[in-house]
């Protein structure tokens, strides 16, 4: 990597905590479309977990929103029951949606392709018939409402609700952290493994690459992340139902990542700006969503597998390479005519 | 006559699980024919169950049409939609390897459009959907009393399967898919043309989908909800019998059939479509070619 590009991809991070911190505050004048954002942010944590998994190793997990529900219902129950504060019962129930993501994606070891897909699709219908059928833990289909904002204790100030643009801001740097593990994930060693493992799994195990233990490092990262982001969204939206982590809520997560483009640490985000706000843009006729998004899984897996980033960055690629390529015919032909 | 209640509740759960059982194998072939000759796992199955009824539902209550003339449209018009998806989106990866994983994808987005779909229509019409029977009255058998309606869909079932399982067995497009079925390339060797077996394939095991469904709706009343159980339900016997092997459609269908009917009287239906999700997890895990497999 050369010092220009290094010093760039610096000033991408920065920016990108800038923005965190400074997109709620420029929206903090309306509710309604700060709430888009704090949205927008706990499905960028969302997706970067699911980029591990499917972007990056390779695994269509169709689990992801049982996983991010997990966390959500053990956080609501060990505050709204127990009387936990949430910032013990957010790491612990966020430990142990990451434990269950392990235990839940060993099928992933024994198989591969399409049985995987299906497996992990048959344990998300599965683990959303358990939120239905388990009421003392979830209220069934009526779902959890009033569930209290997170308190801080200020100086001076004693115990303060978190609300409002620091609550937005919160989320922020929780997307951002989340991006930026992924991040430091790929640059590793591990994220040359694991992407070897998405290229060919059985080649890399060939190769001496321990598959196993990076799957399943791979699905307790990805799955930490979900529950992080499953107990911030109880608590910020005040309201969880078995329908806000059922199978085409995974079925949509994995669409922000295949539309904005998997593999790339900026595609999912993309992915997210773009397709999150249309639900609350559409209002009153917030069904169309399920129709559009999914007429955008079919556009994407026949038109468009590298996403809208991923195709940019195809074609910059392209247009990079076919310029290379005229320079280095312009330098022939000048050397021709020299030595003429 | 005084008839005992228990043997009662007992006529009725045998003739439940046979009604069930031979629906519910009638769809799991029609999705298993698909999967085996072009890879194509229909995740949308259990949608298209639901459609041909609640298209019925408006033909005969909407527009006032017979019903077995609103059957037959709702079956004819299926072909030329089934076509066009074919055609479209099916076609263009009939080459790629992995296709499976695509087409399960397209078909996720199919069921997510048709859900949409049918929240935004039907669900704001009715909750529950009645469709008039064909044949109205009680038909006794010995001294059971049973709707003349429910015998008859059994009978459609039973018949449709009988047909299906000869017509793969004897007649000269059955034995093509199944030569297709073992040997893509071998069979466009002996000159079977492939790509028209993919697409009659496709229309074949559609059509038997949307038969299943307007079969169900004879005999049942029946919600939106019934896309998801049945689309699990499919799914389940077309793994637990052996991706591909009609065979084991037939006789896992019939016993999921009588699972369901059993279940329902004892629990509730969530928990028979709960064990069929697990029952396909283990055979997943431990047998992945499933107790039938060819």
């Amino acid at each position: 990597m050369t010092s220009a590009d290094s010093r760039r991809s610096r000033m991408l991070w920065l920016g990108g905590a800038a923005l965190a911190v400074a997109v709620p505050l420029a929206v903090a004048g309306n509710r309604f479309a700060a709430f888009i954002v704090g949205i927008v942010f706990v499905h960028i944590l969302w997706t970067a977990g699911m980029n591990l998994l499917y972007g990056y190793t390779g695994l269509v997990s169709m689990m992801t929103a049982g996983i991010a529900g997990i966390g959500a219902y053990v956080t609501t129950n060990l505050v709204m029951s127990h009387g936990w504060s949430f910032w013990l019962a957010m790491p612990v129930s966020a430990v142990g949606a990451a434990a269950v993501g392990v235990i839940l994606g060993l099928p992933a070891l024994r198989l591969r392709g399409f049985y995987f897909v299906l497996s992990s699709l048959v344990i998300q219908s599965a683990v959303t018939l358990v939120f239905v059928y388990f009421p003392q833990f979830t209220n069934g289909d009526t779902g959890i409402t009033q569930i209290p904002h997170p308190r801080l204790w200020l100086p001076g100030e004693g115990a303060v609700e978190l609300k409002g643009a620091a609550f937005e801001i919160l989320l922020g740097l929780l997307a951002f952290a989340g991006v930026g593990i992924v991040h430091l994930i790929v640059r590793s060693r591990m994220g040359a493994f694991i992407m070897a493992i998405r290229e060919d799994d059985l080649l890399a195990e060939e190769l001496g690459i321990d598959v196993t233990r990076y799957k399943v490092l791979v699905f307790f990262i990805g799955s930490l992340l979900m529950g992080v982001g499953g107990a911030f969204y109880a608590s910020y939206v005040g309201f969880i139902s078995p329908r806000s982590f059922d199978v085409l809520v995974s079925l949509n997560i994995w669409l922000m990542v295949a539309f904005g483009g998997r593999g790339t640490i900026l595609g999912p985000i993309i992915g997210c700006i773009i397709l999150v706000p249309i639900p609350f843009v559409l209002q009153d006729l917030y069904m169309l969503k399920d129709i559009f998004y999914g007429l955008l899984i079919i556009v994407v897996t026949v038109a468009m597998p590298a996403g809208v980033y991923g195709t940019f960055l195809q074609r910059r690629r392209a247009r990079e390479q076919a310029a290379v390529a005229a320079l280095e015919t312009s330098r022939r032909a000048a050397e021709r005519i020299a030595a003429q | 006559m005084a008839m005992d209640p228990n043997l009662l509740v007992g006529i009725s759960m045998v003739t439940t699980g046979l009604v069930l059982g031979a629906i519910f194998a009638l769809t799991a072939a029609g999705v298993t024919i698909v999967y085996g000759c072009i890879w194509l796992p229909n995740a949308a199955s259990g949608q298209l169950f639901l459609l041909a009824p609640l298209v019925l539902w408006s033909f005969t209550i909407g527009f006032g049409i017979e019903p077995v003339l609103a059957a037959l449209l709702v079956l004819a018009a299926g072909l030329p939609l089934a076509y066009l998806v074919e055609r479209l989106l099916i076609r263009r990866f009939y080459d790629v390897p992995d296709r499976n994983i695509s087409y399960f994808v397209i078909t996720l987005g199919i069921t997510q459009i048709l859900s949409g779909i049918f929240s935004l229509t039907w669900g704001r019409w009715s909750d529950q959907y009645n469709v008039p029977p064909l044949a109205a009255g009680v038909t006794f058998i010995g001294p059971f009393p049973l709707p003349t309606n429910r015998i008859l869909a059994l009978g459609c079932a039973l018949t449709l399967l009988a047909a299906l399982f000869l017509a793969l067995r004897y007649h000269r497009f059955g034995r093509a898919l199944r030569a297709v079925f073992q040997n893509r390339e071998a069979a466009a060797l002996r000159g079977v043309d492939v790509r028209r077996v993919y697409l009659g394939s496709f229309l074949l095991g559609t059509s038997v989908i949307f038969a299943g469904g307007l079969l169900y709706s004879m005999a049942y009343s029946f919600d939106l909800s019934v896309a998801w159980s049945m689309g699990i339900a499919a799914f389940a016997i077309m793994i637990v019998g052996g991706p591909g092997s009609v065979l084991g459609a037939l006789v896992v269908g019939m016993l999921f059939g009588f699972v369901q009917a059993v279940v329902s009287v004892f629990a509730s239906p969530t928990v028979a479509t709960l064990s069929y999700l697990l029952a396909m997890l283990l055979i997943l895990l431990l047998r992945p070619s499933g107790l039938f497999a060819r």
